[in-house]
């Protein structure tokens, strides 16, 4: 098991730095940060300036390599536009993303499971068939769609929420909805079926038998069992959450890493998109190692290693 | 097998006389969700195919002076644009219509690209196992990883922007689920009896993989492409969204969202109306995705 | 979705709500101007940065030796009172004796001739160091009052360029403690302007307070934070709900539809800038391509309905141009041919060209998509099949760099700077912006720049001008304007040089 969870370990290391020297060639063909730096009506002197300044103008091996260096000893750089360590602005942005990535779950969780159990205590019934219908319509509206939706219906017509910025938890009321919209279709379905599955149990049936109806039911017997694989699946829903702050943040105007990363990937600030690909990637594999070892824990017939 | 036979038999019976495909077709005809899902995108498809005959303007002929007007039932609209007129003054309606060719065709790409590597990593690692599988998962792991963001806007730089390059960048990020899927699918058929019985007769891997294997993913690639239609169309326009898919003036719903959400709290239909028309498209999509699953696979229903 | 004027009126009761129950805590009452940028303010010194929104701040925290009027282009005394050209390459330059810096000392000619050596040496790695390093030699302290400027080579914008780009620096602040420091100055700055710094959080906000021992005018208002609001739609939520004051770069839809409610005004100004086509005569991407045919690109400039384009894209005080300068620039001679809109014409010339059909053209954008799509639409309706490459600026740049583009549509705004000089040089003479391939062009435009006769200088320009229009080097489009909106209090004048001037807002 440990040995298992180091070699995923050391692959979640290798993915990163895999992914980040393909962010550092593919945004080195694709822009020139001088331009983007100089603005523009910049001049060409201005713009060969700023390419020495930078170090720029050394050959693509040596600034990977430059940057692979530092990273091995802890240091990720400094982000051409802010002028101060990479690391430092990651730090500064992560709370409001870790905010909104777990407020986002929360009300995927709030959403889903009560909709997904409803739904498995009275399958088939009108409850079931618009649980579904939630669930596939949810799937099918476009995120960055809904945010603005949100922005049209609060902003204008019911001004009750605050539509942009980071000051307060109001102002992640929105954006963790739309964000968790998009986890409630795969959590409700799996709660459902784990719950139908769980009900057919024998011990189930003998808890029936001996008079246990509804929620009592539900809640000392079958949600426990149900939920283990639930919580799995949360695991890696919130590792995606993470990419997925980047439309989410961006249309609600929040500091946090997903707009930093696009902004950074749009305005060519290669040191902090590389640091912004490893952290993305080390999170991303760590939930879906968790995910792995829940699912062992829960059933022991998953060997893992 | 004849009509009269059906109906003097009983129920039961009657699935038992029929082949495999009728029973399918039968199932798939009472399943009320495929028929919705299966009668939007028969909808849209025709709607795509005869966009020339139905879209009441050119959609790229622009009027500057008639740029910007509301839709029919709005104060200040011009019955000409049913629908309104865009920031170039180009009919909005028209544009719609466009819009369903751009999001089929790159559904339908994407999807079969995504399928491509996907079935064929997914069956590689599968039925190989040890180093083939420990590369083809880290081979996952890493392109999960990677921004789709950040691969478009580079490749539709370096190649330049056209609706096949796009159907490529999506159809790359987007064959992971065929692969988990696939994967597990052959372990588990390479441990059946024919597939050994075929490898002790001496076929090679190539001819087990093509003669045993695939034909029983068949089904379950299928439900697969089926919801990858519908997952490729939103990448798309979330791309294009953000400036990195689809190039103007090419009418892509999501591209004219962002043209849109400049001016939408004064001009809302022109984000929303865009979004109506993918959040139909996509639902069909998943709709008759659901459907396959539920009849391919019965006991799966509803997972 | 309910009729237009509903929603309007809902909307603006909607805003009258939230201002109820969150009264803003603001403006005139603080005697605080809220401005908003969406660029992000990441460094205050101009000698380090390029961007416009950090000349608008500039112009708050600094001042220079001279100033230009916006409204006569004249050279107006700043902390030089005046000057003498002793010959034609030496410069004599007399300073006040009152210039304060924010910290309290008074300016010397020490701070003067340091902070132009400093820029002109390579070291500075300054984003001036160009500008001066094309002619100042050094500078030389005379005495308490005076500087004297040592020229490489005669320079008819010296002045110009003092008046612009050189923002005034204590002797020393780039080396600290021994050790070169370029950001010496980019959050805690010292400099000589009507607002000093009072905080600023990078990419967040700044804030500025008048400074009292400021040489000249005195601003009205006392205070002004700059807010970043990356996000125009946010920026536009802010100024609904009176959060602020002030923004500008607003696209024209979204002026007109806010300025046309009670909650803001809309301000439409003149800018310098212009956009035009720029087009590969010179053949750098096909040495045979179409584009080498004057015909072509003739055809190109007949096939533009810029008119339109100007009135209805870009709006405002924006014109359809014909040259490649803005009509207000020193030298922009406006009799150079012009062509008419006339897709027919266009259609004959492309036939006469040999390319009946229209031919494959791959054009580049960055900006105003709008435009560039009414001009790839405009040419497609004479026949020229148009790819259009709307990319960001990096992008594009990095690839016209690479000598990969054909047609490309640019803008530039001239610094504010009213004198053809300051759009001819970079697009006609050595840089990668210059497609003509059109060498005696370039000497003719870089002869102007030899001489201090302003009449020769007009004549050289004119010539010049004439060039590039018949040689329809470039599709000349339109000019911009700038379009603004502010809180219905404020006052804020428009200046016909383009640049926003906040110190010189008031309230009403």
């Amino acid at each position: 098991m440990l040995k298992y969870i180091a070699l995923r370990g050391l692959l979640a290391v290798l993915v990163a730095f895999t992914v980040s020297l393909a962010a550092f060639l593919l945004l080195n063909v694709a822009t020139d940060p001088a331009y983007a730096i100089a603005g523009e009506d910049a001049t060409p002197d201005v713009v060969e300036t700023i390419r020495a300044r930078y170090g720029l103008n050394r050959p693509l091996p040596v600034r990977y390599f430059d940057w692979l260096g530092g990273v091995l000893t802890g240091d990720f750089g400094e982000s051409y536009y802010w002028h101060k360590p990479v690391a430092e602005l990651v730090a500064d942005r992560a709370d409001e993303t870790l905010k909104l990535a777990f407020s986002a779950m929360f009300v995927t969780i709030l959403i889903a499971i009560p909709l997904g159990a409803l739904a498995a205590l009275n399958p088939n019934s009108w409850i079931d068939r618009m649980a579904l219908g939630v669930a596939v319509s949810a799937q099918a509206v476009p995120n960055f769609w809904l945010g603005l939706i949100m922005i049209i219906l609060f902003g204008v017509m019911f001004p009750i929420l605050p539509v942009s910025g980071d000051d307060t938890w109001r102002h992640f009321v929105l954006p963790a909805f739309v964000l968790g919209a998009s986890s409630v279709p795969a959590v409700m379905r799996l709660t459902r079926t784990g719950l139908i599955e769980v009900m057919g149990a024998d011990y189930i049936r003998t808890a029936r038998a001996k008079g246990f109806r509804g929620w009592p039911l539900l809640r000392r017997h079958a949600l426990r069992n149900a939920l283990l694989p639930v919580i799995s699946v949360l695991a890696v829903q919130l590792g995606q959450k993470f990419g997925g702050s980047v439309i989410t943040e961006s249309i609600f105007a929040i500091n946090g890493l997903g707009r930093l990363a696009l902004e950074s990937i749009l305005g060519a600030d290669i040191p902090t998109v590389q640091m912004l690909i490893f952290v993305f990637a080390i999170v991303f594999v760590a939930m879906n190692l968790l995910a792995d070892i829940l699912n062992a824990a829960i059933d022991p017939r998953i060997r893992i290693g | 097998m004849t009509d009269t036979q059906i109906s003097t038999t009983g129920v039961e019976a009657e699935m038992t006389l029929l082949t495999p495909r009728q029973i399918f077709r039968k199932r798939l005809l009472s399943h009320t969700g495929f028929l919705i899902g299966a009668g939007l995108i028969a909808t849209i498809a025709l709607i795509a195919l005869f966009a020339p005959l139905l879209a009441p303007h050119d959609p790229y002929a622009q009027t500057l002076s008639a740029r910007m007007l509301p839709p029919i039932w709005a104060e200040g609209s011009n019955p000409d644009y049913l629908l309104g007129t865009d920031q170039n003054g180009r009919d909005y309606l028209s544009r719609l219509i466009y819009g369903t060719r751009v999001s089929i065709t790159i559904g339908i790409g994407a999807a079969c690209i995504g399928m491509l590597i996907g079935v064929t990593l997914g069956v590689l690692a599968g039925y190989f196992g040890g180093i083939v599988d420990h590369a083809i998962s880290f081979l996952l792991t890493a392109q999960l990883a990677l921004p789709g963001l950040l691969l478009a806007m580079a490749l539709v730089f370096i190649i330049g922007p056209s609706i096949w390059v796009v159907i490529g960048i999506v159809g790359i990020l987007h064959w992971t689920y065929y692969l988990v899927v696939t994967r597990s699918a052959t372990q588990r058929i390479r441990s059946l009896d024919f597939v050994a019985a075929a490898v002790a007769s001496g076929a090679t891997p190539r001819q087990v993989i093509w003669h045993e294997i695939l034909p029983n993913l068949f089904s379950q690639i299928i439900v697969i492409f089926t919801f990858e239609l519908g997952i490729a169309i939103l990448a798309e326009s979330s791309l294009s969204f953000l400036g990195v898919g689809i190039q103007p003036p090419t009418p892509s719903w999501g591209l004219m969202i962002a043209e849109g959400k400049q001016a939408m709290f004064y001009r809302p239909w022109l984000v929303v109306l865009p979004g109506i028309c993918l959040f139909l498209l996509v639902i069909g999509a998943n709709l008759m995705g659901d459907g396959l699953r539920d009849i391919t696979s019965p006991e799966g229903r509803n997972e | 979705m309910t009729k237009n004027m509903m929603r309007l009126t809902s909307m603006v009761s909607a805003i009258a709500l939230t201002c109820m129950t969150t009264p803003a805590f603001a403006d005139r009452s603080n005697d605080t101007l809220r401005a908003a940028m969406a660029e992000e303010i990441l460094n205050l010194d101009y000698n380090y940065t390029t961007k416009r929104e950090y000349i608008i701040l500039a112009q708050l925290t600094d001042a220079t030796l001279f100033d230009i009027d916006p409204e006569t282009q004249q050279v107006m005394p700043s902390v030089a009172t005046g000057y003498e050209f002793v010959d034609e390459t030496t410069l004599d330059v007399t300073l006040r004796d009152d210039v304060q810096f924010h910290d309290g000392t008074l300016l010397t000619a020490e701070d003067v001739a340091y902070t132009f050596n400093w820029i002109a040496s390579g070291e500075s790695e300054s984003n001036a160091n160009g500008v001066l390093a094309r002619w100042l030699d050094n500078v030389e302290v005379i005495d308490g009052q005076t500087v004297r400027f040592h020229l490489t080579s005669i320079y008819p914008l010296v002045l110009r360029d003092l008046a612009n780009r050189i923002m005034l620096r204590k002797a020393g602040t780039y080396t600290v403690d021994g050790q070169i420091d370029r950001d010496a100055m980019s959050s805690d700055l010292i400099g000589t302007g009507p607002y000093r710094v009072v905080s600023f959080e990078p990419g967040t906000e700044l804030v500025l307070e008048r400074f009292d021992g400021f040489f000249g005018d005195a601003p009205e208002i006392q205070n002004i934070v700059v807010r970043n609001i990356p996000d125009v739609g946010t920026q536009q939520a802010e100024m609904m709900s009176g959060g602020i004051d002030w923004m500008f770069k607003v696209p024209l839809d979204l002026a007109q539809s806010l300025g046309a409610t009670p909650l803001a005004t809309h301000l439409s100004g003149a800018d310098l800038r212009v956009g035009f086509i720029v087009l590969d005569a010179a053949g750098h991407t096909d040495p045979d391509g179409p584009l080498t045919n004057v015909l072509v690109r003739r055809a190109i400039n007949h096939a533009l309905n810029t008119e339109e384009m100007a009135q209805y894209l870009i709006g405002g005080s924006a014109e359809a141009i014909h040259t490649a300068c803005h009509p207000a620039q020193f030298g922009c001679d406006q009799s150079s041919t012009a062509y008419e809109y006339n897709p027919e014409r266009a259609r004959e010339l492309l036939a006469e060209a040999g390319y009946p059909d229209g031919f494959p053209l791959e054009f580049w954008a960055y900006r105003d998509k709008p435009a560039a799509e009414a001009v790839a639409a405009d040419l497609e309706a004479v026949g020229i099949d148009v790819d259009l490459r709307y990319v960001k600026l990096e992008s594009l740049n990095q690839a016209r760099a690479a000598r990969d583009i054909p047609a490309y549509f640019g803008t530039w705004g001239s610094g504010g700077t009213a004198d053809t000089a300051a759009i001819a040089r970079i697009h006609f003479s050595e840089s990668d912006r210059n497609l003509s391939g059109d060498a005696e062009l370039q000497d003719l435009i870089l002869s102007a720049e030899q001489t201090n006769d302003q009449d020769e200088r007009l004549s050289i320009y004119s010539e010049a001008i004439g060039t590039i229009a018949d040689e329809a080097y470039w599709a000349p489009l339109f000019s911009y304007s700038a379009n603004y909106l502010t809180s219905p209090d404020l006052n804020f004048p428009l200046d016909p040089d383009g640049l926003p001037r906040l110190q010189n807002s008031s309230w009403k």
